[in-house]
Protein backbone atom coordinates (compact mmCIF):
# COMPACT_ATOMS: atom_id res chain seq x y z
CA UNK A 1 0.00 0.00 0.00
CA UNK A 2 1.40 3.29 -0.74
CA UNK A 3 1.85 5.96 2.02
CA UNK A 4 -1.12 9.14 1.21
CA UNK A 5 1.95 11.78 1.30
CA UNK A 6 3.65 9.26 -1.68
CA UNK A 7 -0.12 9.20 -3.70
CA UNK A 8 -0.66 13.23 -3.09
CA UNK A 9 3.17 14.07 -4.35
CA UNK A 10 2.64 11.74 -7.53
CA UNK A 11 -0.57 13.78 -8.26
CA UNK A 12 0.77 16.79 -7.78
CA UNK A 13 3.93 16.07 -9.77
CA UNK A 14 2.09 14.55 -12.67
CA UNK A 15 -0.90 17.58 -12.52
CA UNK A 16 1.91 20.55 -12.36
CA UNK A 17 3.98 18.73 -15.32
CA UNK A 18 1.01 18.29 -17.63
CA UNK A 19 0.03 21.57 -16.82
CA UNK A 20 3.13 22.95 -17.81
CA UNK A 21 3.18 21.06 -21.04
CA UNK A 22 -0.32 22.15 -21.90
CA UNK A 23 0.99 25.35 -23.08
CA UNK A 24 2.58 23.62 -26.14
CA UNK A 25 -1.01 23.62 -27.52
CA UNK A 26 -2.65 26.91 -25.91
CA UNK A 27 -2.45 29.13 -22.84
CA UNK A 28 -4.73 28.35 -20.02
CA UNK A 29 -5.93 28.31 -16.71
CA UNK A 30 -4.12 25.48 -15.38
CA UNK A 31 -0.96 26.62 -16.84
CA UNK A 32 -1.12 29.88 -15.48
CA UNK A 33 -1.68 28.59 -12.16
CA UNK A 34 1.06 25.97 -12.79
CA UNK A 35 3.43 29.16 -13.57
CA UNK A 36 2.78 30.87 -10.60
CA UNK A 37 2.90 28.23 -8.29
CA UNK A 38 6.38 27.77 -9.71
CA UNK A 39 7.42 31.14 -8.86
CA UNK A 40 6.40 30.58 -5.73
CA UNK A 41 7.63 27.53 -4.24
CA UNK A 42 10.70 28.54 -5.74
CA UNK A 43 10.73 32.01 -3.98
CA UNK A 44 9.86 29.65 -0.24
CA UNK A 45 12.20 27.26 -1.34
CA UNK A 46 15.22 29.69 -1.41
CA UNK A 47 14.30 31.51 1.58
CA UNK A 48 14.31 28.26 3.52
CA UNK A 49 17.57 27.41 2.30
CA UNK A 50 19.02 31.04 2.98
CA UNK A 51 17.65 30.73 6.66
CA UNK A 52 18.46 27.06 7.33
CA UNK A 53 21.04 26.10 5.56
CA UNK A 54 23.47 29.57 6.23
CA UNK A 55 22.26 32.38 8.43
CA UNK A 56 20.99 29.11 11.32
CA UNK A 57 24.23 26.90 10.61
CA UNK A 58 26.80 29.91 9.53
CA UNK A 59 25.84 33.03 11.73
CA UNK A 60 23.52 31.74 14.44
CA UNK A 61 24.74 29.09 15.77
CA UNK A 62 28.32 29.64 16.23
CA UNK A 63 27.09 33.24 17.83
CA UNK A 64 24.95 31.24 20.15
CA UNK A 65 28.44 29.22 21.04
CA UNK A 66 29.88 32.83 21.26
CA UNK A 67 31.82 32.76 18.32
CA UNK A 68 31.94 36.15 17.74
CA UNK A 69 34.47 36.64 14.77
CA UNK A 70 31.34 35.80 12.85
CA UNK A 71 30.34 39.07 13.61
CA UNK A 72 32.66 40.27 11.18
CA UNK A 73 31.80 38.48 8.11
CA UNK A 74 27.84 39.05 9.23
CA UNK A 75 28.11 42.58 9.53
CA UNK A 76 29.89 42.88 6.00
CA UNK A 77 27.12 40.69 4.34
CA UNK A 78 24.37 42.65 6.26
CA UNK A 79 25.97 46.07 4.49
CA UNK A 80 24.92 44.99 0.98
CA UNK A 81 21.46 45.16 2.13
CA UNK A 82 22.21 49.10 2.79
CA UNK A 83 21.67 49.42 -0.84
CA UNK A 84 17.76 49.77 0.05
CA UNK A 85 18.48 52.65 2.31
CA UNK A 86 20.06 55.55 0.27
CA UNK A 87 20.96 57.89 2.92
CA UNK A 88 23.45 54.74 4.43
CA UNK A 89 23.56 52.70 1.43
CA UNK A 90 27.68 53.95 1.16
CA UNK A 91 27.91 51.11 4.05
CA UNK A 92 27.34 48.11 1.05
CA UNK A 93 30.58 49.55 -0.54
CA UNK A 94 32.69 47.91 2.11
CA UNK A 95 30.66 44.30 1.84
CA UNK A 96 31.33 44.67 -2.05
CA UNK A 97 35.17 45.68 -1.44
CA UNK A 98 35.68 42.78 0.29
CA UNK A 99 33.38 40.51 -2.15
CA UNK A 100 35.56 41.76 -5.23
CA UNK A 101 38.80 41.67 -3.40
CA UNK A 102 38.52 38.07 -1.92
CA UNK A 103 36.37 37.10 -5.54
CA UNK A 104 39.34 38.38 -8.09
CA UNK A 105 42.43 36.86 -6.10
CA UNK A 106 41.19 33.88 -6.04
CA UNK A 107 39.62 34.02 -9.35
CA UNK A 108 42.66 35.64 -11.36
CA UNK A 109 45.63 33.29 -10.28
CA UNK A 110 43.43 30.23 -11.00
CA UNK A 111 41.62 31.45 -14.50
CA UNK A 112 45.29 31.75 -15.60
CA UNK A 113 46.88 28.98 -14.48
CA UNK A 114 43.72 26.88 -15.98
CA UNK A 115 42.19 28.55 -18.42
CA UNK A 116 45.30 30.34 -20.04
CA UNK A 117 49.04 28.43 -19.22
CA UNK A 118 47.32 25.40 -19.36
CA UNK A 119 45.56 25.80 -22.32
CA UNK A 120 48.46 26.97 -24.60
CA UNK A 121 50.53 24.61 -23.02
CA UNK A 122 48.11 21.57 -24.26
CA UNK A 123 47.96 22.94 -27.65
CA UNK A 124 52.42 23.32 -28.29
CA UNK A 125 53.17 20.36 -25.67
CA UNK A 126 51.96 17.37 -28.49
CA UNK A 127 54.94 19.04 -30.63
CA UNK A 128 57.41 18.43 -28.40
CA UNK A 129 56.83 14.51 -28.92
CA UNK A 130 55.85 14.02 -33.06
CA UNK A 131 58.29 10.93 -32.54
CA UNK A 132 56.43 8.81 -30.51
CA UNK A 133 52.82 10.22 -31.47
CA UNK A 134 51.05 8.19 -34.44
CA UNK A 135 49.90 10.07 -37.37
CA UNK A 136 46.37 10.41 -36.76
CA UNK A 137 47.52 12.21 -33.63
CA UNK A 138 49.66 14.18 -34.91
CA UNK A 139 46.93 15.21 -37.92
CA UNK A 140 45.07 16.16 -34.29
CA UNK A 141 47.33 18.02 -33.09
CA UNK A 142 48.44 20.37 -35.67
CA UNK A 143 44.13 20.69 -36.27
CA UNK A 144 43.89 21.80 -33.25
CA UNK A 145 46.44 24.40 -33.31
CA UNK A 146 45.59 25.50 -36.61
CA UNK A 147 41.90 25.41 -34.98
CA UNK A 148 43.81 28.02 -32.16
CA UNK A 149 45.60 30.57 -34.58
CA UNK A 150 42.42 30.90 -36.96
CA UNK A 151 40.11 30.95 -34.06
CA UNK A 152 42.16 33.93 -32.47
CA UNK A 153 42.45 35.72 -35.57
CA UNK A 154 38.72 35.80 -36.01
CA UNK A 155 38.77 37.76 -32.35
CA UNK A 156 41.73 40.06 -33.03
CA UNK A 157 40.18 43.49 -34.17
CA UNK A 158 43.23 45.69 -33.72
CA UNK A 159 44.05 44.62 -38.04
CA UNK A 160 41.53 45.38 -40.15
CA UNK A 161 40.62 41.97 -41.43
CA UNK A 162 41.31 41.78 -45.64
CA UNK A 163 43.65 40.09 -47.39
CA UNK A 164 45.30 37.03 -45.85
CA UNK A 165 44.18 38.12 -42.07
CA UNK A 166 40.67 37.77 -44.10
CA UNK A 167 41.30 34.01 -45.04
CA UNK A 168 42.68 32.88 -41.96
CA UNK A 169 39.87 34.64 -39.63
CA UNK A 170 37.59 32.98 -42.26
CA UNK A 171 39.12 29.60 -41.30
CA UNK A 172 38.16 30.51 -37.77
CA UNK A 173 34.75 30.82 -38.75
CA UNK A 174 34.78 27.23 -39.91
CA UNK A 175 36.05 25.48 -36.47
CA UNK A 176 33.48 27.91 -34.55
CA UNK A 177 30.86 26.67 -36.53
CA UNK A 178 31.40 23.27 -36.26
CA UNK A 179 31.81 23.69 -32.56
CA UNK A 180 28.29 25.65 -32.53
CA UNK A 181 27.09 22.48 -34.81
CA UNK A 182 28.46 19.71 -32.10
CA UNK A 183 27.08 22.09 -29.16
CA UNK A 184 23.30 22.34 -30.69
CA UNK A 185 23.22 18.36 -31.63
CA UNK A 186 24.10 17.82 -27.87
CA UNK A 187 21.76 20.52 -26.65
CA UNK A 188 18.63 19.14 -28.69
CA UNK A 189 20.03 15.56 -27.29
CA UNK A 190 19.86 16.77 -23.65
CA UNK A 191 16.32 18.29 -24.19
CA UNK A 192 15.38 14.89 -25.73
CA UNK A 193 16.53 13.68 -22.33
CA UNK A 194 15.21 16.14 -19.70
CA UNK A 195 11.60 15.48 -21.62
CA UNK A 196 12.07 11.53 -21.77
CA UNK A 197 12.51 11.64 -17.69
CA UNK A 198 9.71 13.69 -17.40
CA UNK A 199 7.58 11.07 -19.31
CA UNK A 200 9.55 8.34 -17.51
CA UNK A 201 8.46 9.96 -13.88
CA UNK A 202 4.64 10.62 -15.97
CA UNK A 203 4.71 6.90 -16.72
CA UNK A 204 5.40 6.24 -13.11
CA UNK A 205 2.81 7.85 -11.88
CA UNK A 206 0.22 6.47 -14.12
CA UNK A 207 0.40 2.54 -12.16
CA UNK A 208 -2.37 1.75 -9.93
CA UNK A 209 -0.44 2.28 -6.84
CA UNK A 210 -0.50 6.71 -7.67
CA UNK A 211 -4.44 5.90 -8.84
CA UNK A 212 -3.98 6.49 -12.08
CA UNK A 213 -3.12 10.45 -11.80
CA UNK A 214 -1.29 10.86 -15.24
CA UNK A 215 -4.27 9.13 -17.24
CA UNK A 216 -6.79 11.39 -15.17
CA UNK A 217 -4.98 14.36 -15.17
CA UNK A 218 -4.95 14.08 -18.81
CA UNK A 219 -8.30 13.39 -19.13
CA UNK A 220 -9.58 16.04 -17.73
CA UNK A 221 -7.43 18.59 -19.61
CA UNK A 222 -8.12 16.87 -23.18
CA UNK A 223 -11.70 17.47 -21.61
CA UNK A 224 -11.00 20.77 -21.08
CA UNK A 225 -9.63 21.63 -24.02
CA UNK A 226 -12.76 20.17 -25.91
CA UNK A 227 -15.06 21.74 -24.01
CA UNK A 228 -13.23 25.22 -24.33
CA UNK A 229 -12.40 24.44 -28.01
CA UNK A 230 -16.22 24.31 -28.93
CA UNK A 231 -18.00 27.23 -26.50
CA UNK A 232 -15.02 29.71 -26.41
CA UNK A 233 -13.75 31.94 -28.85
CA UNK A 234 -9.82 32.25 -28.36
CA UNK A 235 -9.68 35.55 -26.78
CA UNK A 236 -7.07 38.69 -27.66
CA UNK A 237 -4.03 38.56 -26.23
CA UNK A 238 -4.12 34.40 -25.51
CA UNK A 239 -1.18 33.11 -26.43
CA UNK A 240 -0.90 29.31 -28.79
CA UNK A 241 2.21 27.68 -29.08
CA UNK A 242 1.96 27.53 -32.88
CA UNK B 1 2.20 20.26 -57.07
CA UNK B 2 4.52 22.65 -55.49
CA UNK B 3 1.57 24.65 -53.85
CA UNK B 4 0.93 21.00 -52.18
CA UNK B 5 4.75 20.65 -51.11
CA UNK B 6 4.47 24.34 -49.63
CA UNK B 7 1.73 22.77 -47.30
CA UNK B 8 4.51 20.97 -45.51
CA UNK B 9 6.08 24.28 -43.92
CA UNK B 10 3.06 26.06 -43.13
CA UNK B 11 2.33 22.59 -41.04
CA UNK B 12 0.81 23.19 -36.77
CA UNK B 13 3.99 22.58 -35.33
CA UNK B 14 1.67 20.97 -32.39
CA UNK B 15 1.61 17.92 -34.88
CA UNK B 16 5.51 17.93 -34.54
CA UNK B 17 5.34 18.33 -30.29
CA UNK B 18 2.73 15.43 -30.82
CA UNK B 19 4.99 13.01 -32.91
CA UNK B 20 7.68 13.97 -30.45
CA UNK B 21 5.81 13.10 -27.48
CA UNK B 22 4.58 9.80 -28.84
CA UNK B 23 7.95 8.54 -30.21
CA UNK B 24 9.40 9.57 -26.68
CA UNK B 25 6.78 7.71 -24.57
CA UNK B 26 5.97 4.49 -26.74
CA UNK B 27 10.06 2.97 -25.54
CA UNK B 28 8.55 3.52 -21.88
CA UNK B 29 5.58 1.60 -22.73
CA UNK B 30 7.40 -1.31 -24.44
CA UNK B 31 11.12 -1.16 -24.48
CA UNK B 32 12.82 -1.46 -27.72
CA UNK B 33 16.68 -2.90 -26.43
CA UNK B 34 18.16 -0.66 -28.77
CA UNK B 35 21.97 -1.21 -28.53
CA UNK B 36 24.26 1.00 -27.18
CA UNK B 37 27.25 0.13 -28.75
CA UNK B 38 29.55 2.65 -28.76
CA UNK B 39 31.56 3.75 -25.25
CA UNK B 40 33.37 7.05 -25.94
CA UNK B 41 36.86 7.55 -25.30
CA UNK B 42 35.77 10.37 -22.29
CA UNK B 43 33.71 7.79 -20.65
CA UNK B 44 35.97 4.68 -20.63
CA UNK B 45 38.94 7.30 -19.19
CA UNK B 46 36.30 7.98 -16.42
CA UNK B 47 35.63 4.58 -15.68
CA UNK B 48 38.91 3.22 -15.92
CA UNK B 49 40.94 5.98 -14.04
CA UNK B 50 38.10 5.23 -11.04
CA UNK B 51 38.68 1.29 -11.65
CA UNK B 52 42.06 1.49 -11.40
CA UNK B 53 42.22 2.73 -7.44
CA UNK B 54 43.30 0.14 -5.31
CA UNK B 55 39.99 -1.36 -2.60
CA UNK B 56 40.00 1.05 0.58
CA UNK B 57 41.00 4.58 -1.61
CA UNK B 58 38.79 7.63 -0.33
CA UNK B 59 36.87 9.01 -3.48
CA UNK B 60 35.29 12.29 -3.07
CA UNK B 61 31.60 12.95 -5.14
CA UNK B 62 30.70 16.82 -5.33
CA UNK B 63 27.00 15.93 -6.70
CA UNK B 64 25.55 19.46 -8.22
CA UNK B 65 22.56 19.06 -9.77
CA UNK B 66 18.91 19.60 -8.65
CA UNK B 67 15.72 18.23 -10.38
CA UNK B 68 15.84 20.02 -13.74
CA UNK B 69 19.17 18.34 -14.73
CA UNK B 70 18.19 14.74 -13.06
CA UNK B 71 16.87 12.53 -15.99
CA UNK B 72 20.33 12.81 -17.39
CA UNK B 73 22.78 13.44 -14.40
CA UNK B 74 21.53 10.66 -11.61
CA UNK B 75 22.15 7.92 -13.62
CA UNK B 76 25.44 9.27 -14.10
CA UNK B 77 25.97 9.56 -10.56
CA UNK B 78 24.06 6.18 -9.61
CA UNK B 79 26.55 3.81 -12.49
CA UNK B 80 29.53 5.83 -10.82
CA UNK B 81 28.98 5.03 -6.92
CA UNK B 82 27.60 1.75 -7.73
CA UNK B 83 31.52 1.23 -9.40
CA UNK B 84 32.76 2.56 -6.45
CA UNK B 85 30.85 0.05 -3.64
CA UNK B 86 31.73 -2.66 -6.38
CA UNK B 87 35.64 -1.59 -5.93
CA UNK B 88 35.45 -1.21 -2.23
CA UNK B 89 36.18 2.48 -2.37
CA UNK B 90 35.22 4.41 0.85
CA UNK B 91 32.72 7.44 -0.61
CA UNK B 92 32.12 10.79 0.86
CA UNK B 93 29.44 13.26 -1.12
CA UNK B 94 29.19 16.69 -0.98
CA UNK B 95 27.10 18.91 -2.83
CA UNK B 96 27.28 22.76 -3.29
CA UNK B 97 23.73 22.75 -4.22
CA UNK B 98 20.37 22.92 -2.35
CA UNK B 99 18.40 21.15 -4.36
CA UNK B 100 20.69 18.41 -4.65
CA UNK B 101 20.32 17.34 -1.23
CA UNK B 102 16.92 15.37 -1.80
CA UNK B 103 18.36 13.34 -5.08
CA UNK B 104 21.54 12.45 -2.88
CA UNK B 105 18.98 11.11 -0.26
CA UNK B 106 17.43 8.87 -3.44
CA UNK B 107 20.43 7.23 -3.80
CA UNK B 108 21.66 6.30 -1.08
CA UNK B 109 17.98 5.28 0.49
CA UNK B 110 18.53 2.20 -1.13
CA UNK B 111 22.17 1.80 -3.41
CA UNK B 112 24.43 0.97 -0.47
CA UNK B 113 22.18 -2.03 0.75
CA UNK B 114 23.06 -3.61 -2.54
CA UNK B 115 26.19 -4.09 -1.52
CA UNK B 116 26.15 -4.30 1.89
CA UNK B 117 28.10 -0.86 2.75
CA UNK B 118 27.49 1.02 5.88
CA UNK B 119 26.73 4.47 6.67
CA UNK B 120 29.63 6.23 8.26
CA UNK B 121 32.00 2.97 8.20
CA UNK B 122 31.77 2.79 3.63
CA UNK B 123 30.46 5.76 3.04
CA UNK B 124 29.34 9.58 4.52
CA UNK B 125 26.88 12.04 3.37
CA UNK B 126 27.80 15.25 4.52
CA UNK B 127 25.08 18.65 4.24
CA UNK B 128 25.06 21.32 1.59
CA UNK B 129 27.35 23.83 1.64
CA UNK B 130 26.93 27.69 0.04
CA UNK B 131 29.93 29.23 -1.89
CA UNK B 132 31.37 26.75 -3.31
CA UNK B 133 35.10 27.94 -4.01
CA UNK B 134 35.16 28.71 -0.57
CA UNK B 135 34.64 25.63 0.32
CA UNK B 136 37.05 24.28 -1.56
CA UNK B 137 39.72 26.45 -0.93
CA UNK B 138 39.20 25.95 2.76
CA UNK B 139 38.82 21.90 1.94
CA UNK B 140 43.33 22.00 0.95
CA UNK B 141 43.95 23.28 4.74
CA UNK B 142 41.73 21.13 6.84
CA UNK B 143 38.49 19.10 5.68
CA UNK B 144 36.60 19.14 8.88
CA UNK B 145 37.27 22.99 9.14
CA UNK B 146 33.93 23.04 7.01
CA UNK B 147 32.56 19.63 7.29
CA UNK B 148 33.07 19.01 11.28
CA UNK B 149 29.81 17.02 11.28
CA UNK B 150 27.84 14.75 8.44
CA UNK B 151 24.37 15.11 7.49
CA UNK B 152 23.19 12.73 10.58
CA UNK B 153 25.23 15.11 12.66
CA UNK B 154 27.75 12.81 13.74
CA UNK B 155 31.52 14.18 14.45
CA UNK B 156 32.88 13.38 11.17
CA UNK B 157 36.24 12.72 12.21
CA UNK B 158 35.81 9.82 14.39
CA UNK B 159 33.50 8.74 11.13
CA UNK B 160 35.48 5.15 10.19
CA UNK B 161 35.34 6.10 6.48
CA UNK B 162 36.85 9.07 7.15
CA UNK B 163 40.79 7.82 8.46
CA UNK B 164 43.13 9.16 7.62
CA UNK B 165 41.64 11.67 5.19
CA UNK B 166 42.68 15.24 6.08
CA UNK B 167 43.16 17.44 2.59
CA UNK B 168 43.26 16.92 -0.95
CA UNK B 169 46.47 14.66 -0.66
CA UNK B 170 44.62 12.27 1.29
CA UNK B 171 42.26 11.79 -1.52
CA UNK B 172 42.52 9.61 -4.36
CA UNK B 173 40.28 11.11 -6.80
CA UNK B 174 37.63 13.60 -6.91
CA UNK B 175 34.39 13.06 -9.11
CA UNK B 176 32.28 15.61 -10.07
CA UNK B 177 28.77 15.36 -11.47
CA UNK B 178 26.97 18.55 -11.98
CA UNK B 179 24.59 20.66 -13.96
CA UNK B 180 26.16 23.67 -13.40
CA UNK B 181 29.58 25.36 -14.23
CA UNK B 182 31.06 24.07 -10.42
CA UNK B 183 33.37 21.28 -12.61
CA UNK B 184 35.06 24.39 -13.62
CA UNK B 185 35.75 25.43 -9.94
CA UNK B 186 37.23 21.93 -8.97
CA UNK B 187 39.43 21.68 -11.84
CA UNK B 188 40.99 25.52 -11.26
CA UNK B 189 40.50 25.34 -7.60
CA UNK B 190 41.43 21.79 -6.65
CA UNK B 191 42.11 19.65 -9.62
CA UNK B 192 45.45 22.03 -11.26
CA UNK B 193 46.28 23.69 -7.94
CA UNK B 194 46.94 20.50 -5.61
CA UNK B 195 47.09 17.48 -8.20
CA UNK B 196 43.94 15.87 -7.71
CA UNK B 197 42.66 14.06 -10.23
CA UNK B 198 38.95 14.95 -11.06
CA UNK B 199 36.45 13.50 -13.22
CA UNK B 200 33.35 14.80 -14.29
CA UNK B 201 30.25 14.36 -15.39
CA UNK B 202 27.81 16.71 -16.86
CA UNK B 203 24.79 17.21 -19.23
CA UNK B 204 24.87 17.09 -23.09
CA UNK B 205 24.85 20.72 -23.48
CA UNK B 206 27.84 21.59 -21.47
CA UNK B 207 29.80 18.26 -22.68
CA UNK B 208 31.73 19.87 -25.44
CA UNK B 209 33.01 23.03 -23.35
CA UNK B 210 34.66 20.29 -21.49
CA UNK B 211 36.86 19.22 -24.67
CA UNK B 212 40.14 21.29 -23.88
CA UNK B 213 40.48 20.21 -20.02
CA UNK B 214 40.38 16.47 -21.51
CA UNK B 215 43.15 17.32 -24.26
CA UNK B 216 45.52 18.94 -21.55
CA UNK B 217 44.65 16.12 -19.05
CA UNK B 218 43.06 18.45 -16.46
CA UNK B 219 40.18 16.47 -16.35
CA UNK B 220 41.23 12.75 -16.52
CA UNK B 221 37.23 11.43 -17.86
CA UNK B 222 34.32 12.98 -18.63
CA UNK B 223 31.01 11.38 -18.95
CA UNK B 224 28.25 13.45 -21.08
CA UNK B 225 24.36 13.63 -20.75
CA UNK B 226 22.22 10.87 -21.01
CA UNK B 227 24.38 8.95 -23.31
CA UNK B 228 27.25 8.91 -21.11
CA UNK B 229 25.26 7.49 -18.05
CA UNK B 230 24.08 4.85 -20.42
CA UNK B 231 27.89 3.93 -21.22
CA UNK B 232 29.17 4.31 -17.91
CA UNK B 233 25.81 1.91 -16.99
CA UNK B 234 27.36 -1.22 -19.43
CA UNK B 235 30.94 -0.75 -18.25
CA UNK B 236 30.04 -1.02 -15.10
CA UNK B 237 27.34 -3.83 -15.92
CA UNK B 238 23.89 -2.41 -14.12
CA UNK B 239 22.03 -1.04 -16.66
CA UNK B 240 19.65 1.69 -15.03
CA UNK B 241 17.57 4.82 -16.40
CA UNK B 242 20.67 6.06 -18.57
CA UNK B 243 20.23 2.81 -20.71
CA UNK B 244 16.15 2.24 -20.69
CA UNK B 245 16.49 6.08 -22.05
CA UNK B 246 18.61 5.14 -25.17
CA UNK B 247 15.47 3.53 -27.18
CA UNK B 248 13.61 7.02 -27.03
CA UNK B 249 17.08 9.49 -27.47
CA UNK B 250 17.36 7.20 -30.68
CA UNK B 251 14.02 7.25 -31.53
CA UNK B 252 13.90 10.93 -30.80
CA UNK B 253 17.54 11.63 -33.13
CA UNK B 254 15.61 9.71 -35.88
CA UNK B 255 12.41 11.61 -36.27
CA UNK B 256 14.74 15.03 -35.88
CA UNK B 257 16.84 13.56 -38.94
CA UNK B 258 13.93 11.98 -41.25
CA UNK B 259 12.50 15.74 -40.49
CA UNK B 260 15.56 17.90 -41.16
CA UNK B 261 15.91 15.62 -44.68
CA UNK B 262 11.93 15.85 -45.66
CA UNK B 263 12.22 19.28 -44.98
CA UNK B 264 15.24 19.88 -47.01
CA UNK B 265 14.49 17.78 -49.88
CA UNK B 266 11.05 19.69 -50.43
CA UNK B 267 12.70 22.83 -50.38
CA UNK B 268 15.04 21.83 -53.23
CA UNK B 269 12.36 20.82 -55.23
CA UNK B 270 10.22 23.67 -54.58
CA UNK B 271 13.33 25.69 -55.26
CA UNK B 272 14.63 23.61 -58.67
CA UNK B 273 12.19 21.30 -59.79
Amino acid sequence: MTEPWMIAGAWLAAGLTIFLFSFLYRDNPFFKIAEHLYLGAGMGWWFQVYMFNIWKPKVWEPLMAHQWGVIIPAVLGLSLVTQFIPKISWLSRYGFTFLMGYGAGLAVPAGLSTDFMNQIAGTIRPFSALASMTPFAIFNSLLIALGVVCVLFYFFFSVEHKGSVKKVSNVGIYFLMVYFGAAFGNTVMARFSLLYGRFDDLASFSSRGSFYATQIILAVMVLYFLVTGFTKKPQQGEEEAH
Amino acid sequence: MKEKLEKFFKIDRRWIFLLLAVVLFVPILKPLGLPNKTISRDTQNAFNYLDKLPAGSFVLFSLDYDPSTRPELQPQAIAAIRHAFKKNLRVAVVTYIAGSTGLIQQIFEKLPAEYGKVNGTDYAIFPYMANATAVMTQMASDFYGIYDKDQDGRDAKSLPVMKGVKTYKDMAMVVNITGTSMLDFWVAYVGDKYKVPVVGGVTAISQPGYGPYLQTGQLKGLIGGMKGAAEYESLVKEPGKGTSGIDALNLAHLLVLGLILTSNIILLVIRYL
